[in-house]
């Protein structure tokens, strides 16, 4: 046994067949990315304890992720905001975190999607359990982890095959998620989710923006349609909605915000086509938004109430093009900044 | 810390380079290992370090009395001070909360309404382990089988060595201490050796436990519904792959990482699904903790010395206490009860019926060992005994309408999987590692070795923990 030539042939065959397999994907067009793991929301939450009166935090699901970028914010207040929404999430749990974990007492952004902000309270619970996840995982995470995650993001900036698992989405190319490509029959007769491939990018800081394909390609933005109908069409693992558990929970935490000096604002960013019909079918306007607002007293924002929100590219039917989410922006401060809702 | 993290290969990097730094003593490169294996423990939670300097405080004072002490009664004493100390940090931490659910169940049951408040006690990582193998110091050397370490800086390292703290193997003082005390340097062989067993440890943990198996694993056990017979069997055969090569893989990290040190312990697991019948499995699975469970609790309650009768009693309570020592929950219990019920039926049967054992019928009694093993897993794995009982009888063919909630896929991965599991356990059994990579040339050890790299790199994950941490 000639275990020195043995280590030799290892670390030769490794290096050529890693760099083998970074070539390959990076010629059916993968680029490296950042994870939008716990991790990476954990480090951007821990930024939340160092911030003044004067910054902002969003909270919400995909459509402000999407829809308000950082960088125009940043632009035009002066102040970069703390990003924490999250895809297919509640902002109950993250709002909850930040009102009685934090002495943060700046202006928190609520990006409302009817559908998850009324669905449930209960943590197990898809809409909710999910950002539970990730604020435990800040509220436990070992010095250990954050190690890993300093050390995984110059990885992460510039090999793509550095990913890890995620469970919904395609097209990803980790092993576990390939073997999950093999599929033979339907043995389990349920409906087959379409593939659901990931459409925005995300940057370092947890900006989102639409992938460029998702925007000049319309059978791309099918794919995530397909989804959307897929999980509208009552084939997702979603409650019914509960208006008024989800309503007394929010407006808790909102007193005890706002009773230590913090304001609060929400904002109903676009949808369209039959993802809006669907949703003003589930919650309607008049039932849910608006009387949220009523019972909050909060300065609210809905996009079909003003002209300069409203016409904008949604290619999937529920978040904004890269540069319609730049205007998105740029409209929503000036009106914010003209009613006082924001004071710069 | 994780050795499936990308934090332990700078810390491995760093430790390795000033443990081979020639401008180091030998008791300076002890003291860097006794700090490096704090900070390895320390960046879990800091503050759990105390236990593990209190441990290593008492079973050192402890074990310096002993040693000295002649008369029985203080002997004794000192004794049950290292016991009562390491035994009361198992017992506040690790079975704190189920023993108040289970107070509070117990007057609830007559008819005293008790409401206890939860004491949602962590459970500092590791702490099975470490608190076996201080004990066995200190029982050793009241027993006088060994001498005290010679330096406090011994002791607090054996207590402490990072590769094999918080999951083992549970090395005896004998076989640790001692290796302190000469300068220790791996030769190119050894350092070669270990890193090939750290490469295939982050493997089987990686690759074949977390990626392959655990998600089937987890999508049977967490199933509401009664499932079908496949889905079921997909399922505890998942886990039983799944919890060998999570354990097996810490276990050949610990070892080969130690290794590169020039450290060598002890192997903790010999092929076992390959066993036939459960006294051949109890020396191949978790052989440190078996081991243990033999010197320090059957031997002592009697082993085999006082009749049949008091043997089978001795050998129940063992395996029931073994069952504890996993988890803070009666399905663990069970599970230790089901082993404990084989290793009495074997002994019984083997009185009754010879049977040589050939190459023939060796892989059929392999089979049925691992068969029955697979009943035991169920209760290991599941929650709650609906669960359990659920299983089991899907697994017996008596859920014909059981739900299917595997693909096809799924069902081939595992079955697949675990048959290859199986039949390599079998044709290993008679040999190990070492002997058969001896045989093998360099170019196909090297392409293996590669073939290994190559599918650790694209998995990653998400550095999930090893199941035994919890334990």
């Amino acid at each position: 046994m000639n275990l020195k030539q043995s280590l030799l042939i290892a670390f030769v065959l490794g290096v050529i067949s890693l760099t083998a397999w970074e070539c390959y994907w990076r010629s059916q067009g993968k680029t490296p990315t950042f994870q939008d793991d716990n991790a990476l929301w954990a480090s951007t939450r821990s930024r939340v304890e160092k911030l003044t009166k004067d910054d902002f935090v969003f909270v919400g699901s995909s459509r402000i992720h999407f829809d308000v970028q950082l960088e125009i914010w940043e632009n035009l207040t002066g102040k970069k905001p703390v990003q924490l929404a999250m895809g297919g999430a509640s902002p109950l749990p993250v709002f909850r975190d930040v009102v009685r974990n934090t002495d943060y007492n700046g202006t928190i952004v609520v990006g409302i999607t009817p559908p998850l902000f009324f669905s449930t309270t209960f943590p197990q619970a898809p809409p909710i359990s999910g950002p539970q996840e990730k604020v435990d995982h800040y509220q436990n995470r070992t010095y250990a982890q954050r190690f890993n995650q300093w050390l995984s993001l110059p990885l992460q900036r510039n090999i793509a095959f550095v990913q890890s698992y995620e469970d919904m989405l395609a097209g990803n190319f980790d092993l576990k998620s390939l073997i999950e490509t093999i599929k033979m029959g339907n043995r389990t007769e349920k409906p087959i989710m379409p593939p659901f491939y990931d459409f925005g990018v995300i940057s370092e800081d947890r900006n989102v923006r639409m992938a460029d394909k998702f925007e000049k390609d319309s059978t791309w933005a099918q794919t995530v349609i397909d989804v959307w109908m897929f999980c509208l069409q009552g084939n997702a693992d979603m409650p019914p909605p509960d208006k008024e558990g989800t309503s007394s929970f929010f407006l808790e935490d909102l007193q005890i915000f706002q009773e230590r000096g913090g304001k609060v604002i929400l904002l109903r960013c676009p949808s369209a086509n039959k993802f809006r019909e669907i949703e003003n079918k589930i919650t309607p306007r008049e039932a849910f938004w608006d009387e949220l607002v009523k019972k909050s007293g909060l300065p609210a924002y809905h996009f079909e109430d003003y002209k300069q929100l409203q016409g904008l590219r949604i290619p999937e039917w529920s978040h904004l093009a890269a540069e319609d989410a730049d205007h998105f922006t740029k409209e929503l401060i000036k009106l914010m900044q003209k009613d006082g809702a924001i004071n710069l | 810390m994780l050795f499936n993290s990308l934090g332990f290969i700078a810390f491995l990097t760093i430790v390795l380079i000033l443990y081979y730094t020639p401008i180091l003593s030998w008791v300076q490169k002890k003291v860097m290992l006794l700090l490096a294996s704090y900070i390895f423990y320390g960046l879990w939670n800091p503050p759990l370090i105390l236990l593990l300097w209190i441990s290593t405080m008492v079973d050192w004072t402890a074990g310096n009395q002993l040693a000295k002490e002649e008369r029985p009664k203080i002997r004794k004493l000192w004794l049950l001070l290292s016991m009562f100390v390491n035994l009361g940090f198992l017992a506040f931490f690790k079975y704190g909360d189920f023993l108040l659910e289970n107070f509070v169940a117990v007057t609830g049951a007559i008819g005293w309404d008790f409401q206890a408040l939860p004491m949602d006690i962590i459970l500092p990582m590791g702490i099975s382990f470490y608190t076996f193998q201080t004990m066995s110091y200190t029982i050793d050397i009241y027993k006088r089988k060994i001498e005290p370490a010679k330096t406090f800086l011994d002791f607090a390292l054996y207590v402490t060595f990072f590769p094999q703290l918080v999951a083992g193997p549970i090395v005896r003082a004998k076989d640790l201490i001692t290796q302190f005390y000469e300068k220790k340097k791996a030769t190119a062989q050894q350092f070669i050796w270990g890193l090939f067993l750290l490469t295939l440890g982050l493997f089987q943990k990686v690759v074949l436990a977390d990626t392959l198996l655990s998600n089937t694993s987890d999508t049977v056990f967490g199933a509401k519904e009664i499932l079908n017979v496949w889905d079921a069997w997909s399922g505890t055969l998942a886990f039983s792959g799944q919890i060998f090569f999570d354990f097996a893989g810490y276990s050949t990290c610990a070892i080969g990482i130690a290794l590169m040190l020039g450290i060598v312990l002890p192997d903790n697991f010999m092929y076992p699904y390959a066993s036939i019948g459960f006294s051949d499995l109890w020396k191949r699975w978790h052989i440190s903790l078996s081991t243990w469970l033999r010197d320090y609790l059957y031997i002592p309650l009697g082993g085999n010395r006082n009749g049949i009768t008091r043997m089978y009693v001795a050998l129940m309570l063992t395996m029931l206490l073994g069952g504890l020592w996993h988890g803070a929950a009666w399905t663990f219990v069970i599970w230790g009860g089901l082993h404990g019920i084989y290793l009495v039926g074997e002994r019984l049967l083997k009185k009754m019926i010879t049977i040589k054992v050939n190459a023939w019928n060796g892989i059929f009694l392999a089979l049925l060992t691992y068969t029955l093993v697979n009943f035991t897993w169920v209760f290991f794995r599941a929650r709650e005994f609906t669960t359990a009982k659920n299983m089991i009888t899907s697994m017996l063919f008596m859920n014909a309408d059981g739900a299917k909630i595997l693909d096809t896929v799924d069902v081939l991965k595992v079955f697949g999987l675990i048959t290859m599991l199986f039949l390599c356990h079998w044709f290993m059994r008679n040999t190990n590692l070492k002997e058969v990579s001896k045989r093998t040339p360099s170019w196909i050890l090297g392409l293996i070795w590669a073939v290994m790299f190559f599918l650790l790199s694209i998995s990653q994950g998400s550095g999930e923990q090893f199941i035994y941490f919890q334990f």
